[in-house]
């Protein structure tokens, strides 16, 4: 009865005879089912099953219904206690039919047997019992209340500490619990998706629908959302009138409308789960819950993502139990959850019932009961001269009226009787037979989406409820959740709510004729608790809160609303209190003797009702988490049988292993050999690549790079250090002059989208004044690395022959345009970070695949091959250059020697702060070379200590950033960064890793292990 | 989740941009001039209000543009964006154009 | 360069098989393809010369360049979408290899920054009468008739994918460019959120 509006009907004395005429014999499949009425399909029989019995259940049922239907009962054991329990309403509020629903990998914990669909072979098993839910052991707990009470594991499990884990913990986790999850991959699949409207409506009961009805008549975009899987909310649920017609038959004929118009958008099994800013609310869509198995492509559920101009909330009330001995045996259940079950269902929930409600609610529930065949036993009700439509419904249907209160239930696995005290003899004891109690103790509005965004539910004492307090922009409230608790006043509250919502956004509503409704009394009485209760009084049915365990956090100090939650756990689980906070905050404002008001509020978080976390994640789960980039050559290198590794969103080779490979170190040593010695080729496809023009294009880079970029000739390339305003380096690359006005930059992979972001902001922000455009062109170009001693012969077959490449024309740091097999475009850098002479070459991305193959085909007789990550990294440590592990953000030019590099004449980002007093400091770690001098294993992270040392952080002198076993050299090269940098050149160090136990000496030297004179890269 | 209106591209869900930083602070034009406390207050400090702040968002998945935006800290309101290098909308006149 | 011509790939030649795929019991509510023979450029206004430029390209095209984001159409399979403040991408139909860039370059030569990104976006088309349902799965913009029209273009995302995207017609048919590295996970994307209303894939459709 939640997201679907519910009024809060009752009849007047006019109304008073029984609109069902036929009384009652129940279906021989089903001994509890009503042979006509209710919504159900009695054509459709459906076969379940609940822990392992079979049962028939039919079209339109939930599984709380088809089993009430079967004169099945006890369905539950609660949490703390595992005392029996059965089904207490008729919806999502649902705290105590929790079962698990589905087998295997489908298995799903904590499912609401009132909110379960209902479908063929559907099959439930009860929880947190053990052996049987007839015979539970565990009930035994139940004799343990005086120390099991609220707070017990806080003063209980303390010591020995040790014992939490291993012991407590799992122990309480054994007695105490819900469901059992799946423990498999979920086989089923989620979506997410977005949707815009004007007017969100949620809730489809009496106000939902007139609100949807007003603004999309007006031609307003409108999404109306239920969470159940029928619209109509109450209207399906109570026996009453509008305009002459049963409610359940005018709202059809309302909704076939609303059906009608094109741009109203009915979403049915959806919950609006949670409001955010801006008028944007997120709901689930229950697709294919209501079937064994999800039809191919169609998935379990989708989350919506809804931005809504306004939003009318009507998601109806939530009708509170009371509270009194044993008031959670079965067959004690809320009266709208009784006339739900009689009039929607067919079924009768019980075949003696006694009456209890502080309301004027009693007369429909009376008058139900009696049309349905069931004797009513007794009518309770506290209230005095106010209960006169009650005493008089009662009479009407030859029932016995007492002023008083139900005490305490009796029974064990199913309600036996129950004991009432009446005012006028409360000595005196009246004891009922009965196996069915409908009890109201009033409604709650369900306020909870109103304050989702912090707006404090304010509290009426007319209503006896909490009524929303200051609304989130957008929205607006009507019916039973605004606490309009008539028919009529929630029929015409939801038509002008959806006519005002359509019209702020400029769509004129005509005003809607309201139907004719008869008067309806809403008289209330609050009643918090029945105070000779017997009994164990439970306030929080889920989390086993008795009145009991409120007495004692008030004793204890624990008063303020949250403390009063957190210490009891009133108002957590999975129902989040929805039958239970507003009766555990009265019953505290009454034990402290303060207002309700004083006591507080309870704020709503999102979401609403339980949502998976599957459902959240959408399609974006293992591989599909993110987004795979792919260069243009990824098919030729799978091909090679290359082993890809994730650089960001990048998948890049790593290696290329060949048959008789003993470790990848195989694979890594043979690419880096044959690139020294002949040739290799790389795919750098993945460099971030900017196109930049413009007139102040060559300034604009003299104030992004800590080199100067203006004084590049056309036709050259040169290597830059970009640098964070703080004076940090941000990232290296490559400048090329493709004109005057006309330059090519890279970044390295892992910082392009950075990069790009960097110099938008000092173009958009900082210097908007400078003519310069610039683009990212990363996708536009493939590129390659040819490097090793053969790299010109390879490309002299490649590009055309009207381009020289020779080293004279050519020469290192050369750059310029070309074109390959024939006219295709494409631009060539000589320029190297393997320390060989290598070029980069770009060619247009439909040609890198084609491209990659010629390269290939034209180096296979020079020994060509192909090198990934691991080759290009050991390369480059070889040559000491600087990679990520070097410029990982706290580390200066300085640091990385690299000063040659930074300008003197000129302004740039980072310069002043560069020369801060603590950035020269001598001592500050600086580059270095090591090579291994014992035996040991080396790893990245190791700590540089003095020999003799004791290991500390006051002895640490700086760690290694990148090691690598060095084929061309025969030994482990490494890099890192030290205090005093190379002044300690030849020095002896411990490379320690406690991490990994190792401690290797290592002796200092320079970093640059290969070619120191750069005579390779020249040649 | 807020909606956020680019000044450019209109309202569209935060999960397309990226905050970046405070608002309206002046690189200086000779950053070698500006002493020691100044160059703190330019890389370090910033406002903390509980109300009103002048923000800087990026439309990162969308147009590109860094832009101006006037968002109150504590309700998430957006009174206002504007495109950089425009002065702050005169908000005390009630102006909340764009939201 | 040895004899043989390299051959040339379109993003999505491996991975957009065409057929019919999802959902079979109704028509087909997503149709997809790849345009494969159109030219993009990307245009930036050179500073100061954004009215100079949208003079040049109203005679040199027959179209101004939009202010906001719309398409354009000039002479000769030409036109030009929104791309930013005073940044475009132009777009020629069956375009030939490195064709576009000259072409406009010549023309507004010392006006505008003209980058070739032809092989830089694949363009996907989807259409059908569920196109509307398949995009929202991923994309958070408002595609309703009211909101978003023939000649509109945003700048947003799909799944997490940067995306520009324009409408053709009223069908509604979109094209979609999407950075070609990206593209293998935007067509696993767009297709499982197409699936569940049936969709027809077409290899390759002609530009125009």
């Amino acid at each position: 009865m939640v997201d679907a509006a519910s009024n809060k009907p009752a009849r007047a004395a006019a109304e008073f005879a029984p609109v069902r005429q036929t009384a009652a014999a129940p279906s021989a499949a089903s001994p509890y089912r009503l042979a006509t009425g209710g919504i159900v399909d009695r054509s459709a029989p459906l076969l379940f099953s609940f822990d392992g019995r079979n049962y028939g259940g039919l079209r339109g049922d939930t599984l709380a219904s088809a089993l009430l239907a079967n004169g099945v009962r006890l369905v539950g054991r609660s949490f703390k206690y595992h005392r029996p329990r059965g089904i207490l309403a008729a919806g999502s509020e649902e705290p105590n039919a929790l079962v698990e629903l589905r087998e295997g990998a489908r298995r799903e914990p904590n499912t609401r047997a009132t909110v379960a669909e209902l479908y063929e072979g559907l099959a439930a098993v009860s929880q947190n019992r053990w052996p049987s839910l007839w015979f539970d052991c565990m009930a035994v707990n139940s004799l343990f209340s005086p120390i099991i009470g609220a707070g017990f594991y806080y003063k209980t499990f303390m010591w020995p500490a040790s014992f939490w884990e291993k012991l407590y913990e799992p122990m309480i986790r054994r007695a105490a619990g819900l469901g059992r999850a799946a423990g498999m991959p979920d086989p089923d699949t989620y979506e997410k998706a977005f949707a815009h409207c004007d007017v969100l409506v949620i809730g489809s009961g009496p106000a939902g629908l007139m609100a949807a009805l007003a603004a999309g008549r007006a031609g307003a975009r409108v999404i109306l959302c239920d969470e159940d899987f029928e619209f109509g909310g109450r209207l399906l649920a109570e026996c009453r009138d509008i305009d002459g017609r049963p409610c359940a038959q005018w709202a059809g004929s309302l909704l076939a409308e609303l059906a009608s118009l094109p741009e109203v958008r009915m979403l049915k099994r959806t919950t609006v789960f949670g409001a955010y800013d801006h008028g944007v609310y997120a709901a689930i869509e229950r697709v294919a819950d209501h079937l064994a198995t999800p039809s191919p492509h169609m998935p379990r559920q989708r989350v919506w993502n809804i931005v809504a101009k306004r939003t009318v909330l009507a998601a109806g009330a939530i009708e509170r139990p009371l509270v009194f001995g044993n008031n959670d045996r079965p067959g004690v259940m809320l009266g709208g959850a009784v006339r739900a079950y009689l009039n929607r269902f067919a079924v009768k929930p019980g075949t003696r019932a006694v009456v209890f409600a502080n309301n004027d609610d009693a007369v429909a529930t009376l008058l139900d009961l009696a049309a349905a065949g069931i004797s009513v036993q007794a009518c309770v009700d506290p209230r005095g001269a106010d209960a006169g439509v009650v005493r008089a419904a009662a009479q009407r249907i030859g029932t016995r009226f007492v002023n008083g209160a139900v005490v305490r239930a009796r029974g064990g696995h199913r309600l036996r009787a129950v004991d009432v005290s009446a005012v006028a003899e409360p000595w005196h004891k009246l004891t009922f037979p009965c196996d069915l109690l409908a009890m109201s103790g009033g409604w709650s509005p369900s306020v909870h989406l109103s304050s989702h965004l912090g707006g404090r539910p304010q509290w009426s004492d007319a209503l006896a409820a909490f009524v929303p307090g200051p609304l989130p922009r957008g929205m607006s409230v009507a019916g039973a959740a605004a606490g309009e608790f008539g028919l009529a006043a929630c029929l015409a509250g939801g038509a002008k709510a959806g006519a005002e919502a359509a019209g702020d956004c400029g769509f004129a509503a005509k005003p809607v004729a309201m139907p004719g409704i008869g008067p309806e009394p809403i008289g209330i009485a609050a009643l918090w608790r029945v105070r000779a209760k017997r009994g164990k009084a439970f306030v929080d049915f889920q989390n086993d809160v008795t009145v009991s365990d409120i007495e004692l956090a008030e004793r204890e100090g624990f008063r303020a609303v949250e403390h009063l939650k957190r210490y009891t756990t009133l108002g957590m689980a999975t129902d989040q209190g929805k039958t239970a906070n507003v009766n555990g905050l009265a019953i505290m404002a009454e034990l402290t003797e303060k207002t309700i008001p004083a006591t507080g509020a309870t704020r709503f978080r999102p979401p609403y009702t339980p949502v998976a976390i599957g459902a959240l994640a959408g399609h974006h789960r293992r591989k599909d988490f993110k987004p795979t980039r792919l260069t243009p050559g990824h098919a030729w290198a799978q091909e090679q049988g290359a082993v890809f590794m994730e650089t960001g969103l990048w998948l890049r080779a790593q290696y290329f292993p060949q048959p008789g490979d003993n470790s990848w170190l195989d694979a890594c040593n043979r690419e880096v050999t044959a690139t020294r010695n002949a040739v290799g080729v790389c795919d750098v496809s993945t460099l971030g690549k900017i196109d930049l023009q413009g007139t102040d294009a060559g300034l604009f880079l003299d104030r992004l790079y800590a080199n100067a970029m203006s004084s590049l000739p056309v036709g050259r390339a040169r290597y830059g250090l970009m640098l964070r305003e703080d004076g940090f380096v941000l990232d290296d690359g490559t400048v090329s002059r493709l004109a005057e006005d006309h330059f090519f930059v890279t970044t390295t992979t892992a910082n392009a989208a950075r990069v790009m972001q960097h110099m938008d902001f000092c173009h958009q922000v900082l210097w908007p004044d400078l003519d310069v455009q610039f683009v990212s062109v990363s996708d536009q170009w493939a590129q390659y690395s040819l490097a090793g001693p053969k790299a010109r012969e390879v490309l002299q077959k490649l590009v055309d022959g009207q381009h020289d490449i020779s080293n004279t024309a050519f020469p290192y740091m050369a750059a310029g345009e070309v074109t390959v097999g024939g006219g295709v475009p494409a631009r060539l850098f000589r320029i190297s970070f393997s320390g060989e002479l290598a070029y980069e070459i770009s060619v247009p991305a439909r040609f890198g695949d084609a491209v990659i193959r010629a390269v290939v085909a034209a180096g296979a007789p020079l020994g060509i091959r192909p090198y990934g990550l691991e080759a290009l990294s050991v390369m480059r440590i070889e040559k000491g250059h600087v990679g990520g592990a070097e410029i990982n953000g706290q580390t200066t030019a300085r640091d990385l020697g690299l000063e040659r590099m930074v300008s003197s004449k000129k302004d740039f980002i980072g310069r002043v702060m560069a020369g801060r007093p603590a950035l020269l400091a001598p001592d500050r770690p600086a580059f270095v070379g090591f090579k291994s001098v014992g035996d040991g294993a080396i790893g990245a992270g190791a700590h540089f200590l003095p020999v003799g040392a004791e290991p500390s952080a006051r002895n640490d002198e700086g760690h290694v950033t990148s090691v690598a076993y060095s084929p061309t050299l025969g030994h482990l090269v490494g890099l890192g960064l030290l205090k005093g940098g190379s002044k300690r050149l030849g020095e002896k160090m411990r490379a320690y890793d406690p991490l990994r136990g190792r401690d290797t000496l290592i002796e200092v030297c320079s970093p640059v292990f290969y070619d120191p004179e750069g005579a390779r890269l020249r040649a | 989740m807020l909606l956020i209106p680019c000044p450019y591209c209109g309202p569209r869900p935060e999960i397309e941009f990226r905050y970046a930083g405070q608002a309206h602070v002046a690189r200086a034009a000779d950053p070698s001039a500006l002493s020691d406390a100044e160059w703190a207050q330019f890389l370090y400090l910033r406002d903390n209000p509980r109300g009103r702040h002048a923000e800087r968002w990026r439309h990162t998945n969308g147009c590109g543009r860094f832009f101006n935006c006037i968002r109150d800290t504590l309700t998430d309101k957006i009174a206002a964006t504007y495109r950089i290098g425009e002065t702050p909308p005169d908000l005390a006149a009630g102006a909340e154009a764009r939201r | 360069m040895p004899d043989q011509a390299l051959r040339q790939r379109a993003p999505l030649e491996a991975l957009a098989r065409p057929g019919r795929f999802g959902a079979t019991s109704a028509a087909a509510g997503v149709m997809l393809s790849e345009i494969r023979d159109r030219g993009l450029a990307s245009v930036a206004a050179r500073k100061n010369q954004r009215a100079a430029l949208l003079a040049a390209a109203k005679s040199a095209f027959g179209c101004g360049l939009p202010t906001r984001p719309r398409r354009a159409f000039g002479r000769d399979g030409l036109s030009f979408v929104w791309a930013g403040p005073d940044q475009w991408v132009a777009m020629l139909d069956h375009g030939p290899v490195g064709g576009i860039e000259p072409r406009l370059a010549a023309s507004l030569k010392g006006l505008a920054s003209v980058v070739d990104q032809s092989d830089g976006r694949a363009v996907v088309r989807i259409g059908g009468a569920r196109a509307r349902a398949a995009l929202a799965k991923g994309m958070p913009i408002d595609l309703h008739e009211r909101a978003f029209t023939p000649g509109d273009a945003a700048l947003t995302f799909f799944s997490h994918i940067n995306v520009h995207i324009w409408q053709v017609d009223e069908t509604p048919t979109y094209e979609i460019a999407v950075p070609r590295s990206f593209v293998g996970s935007f067509w696993h994307w767009l297709t499982e959120a197409s699936a569940e209303f049936g969709y027809e894939a077409t290899g390759s459709n002609s530009s125009a």
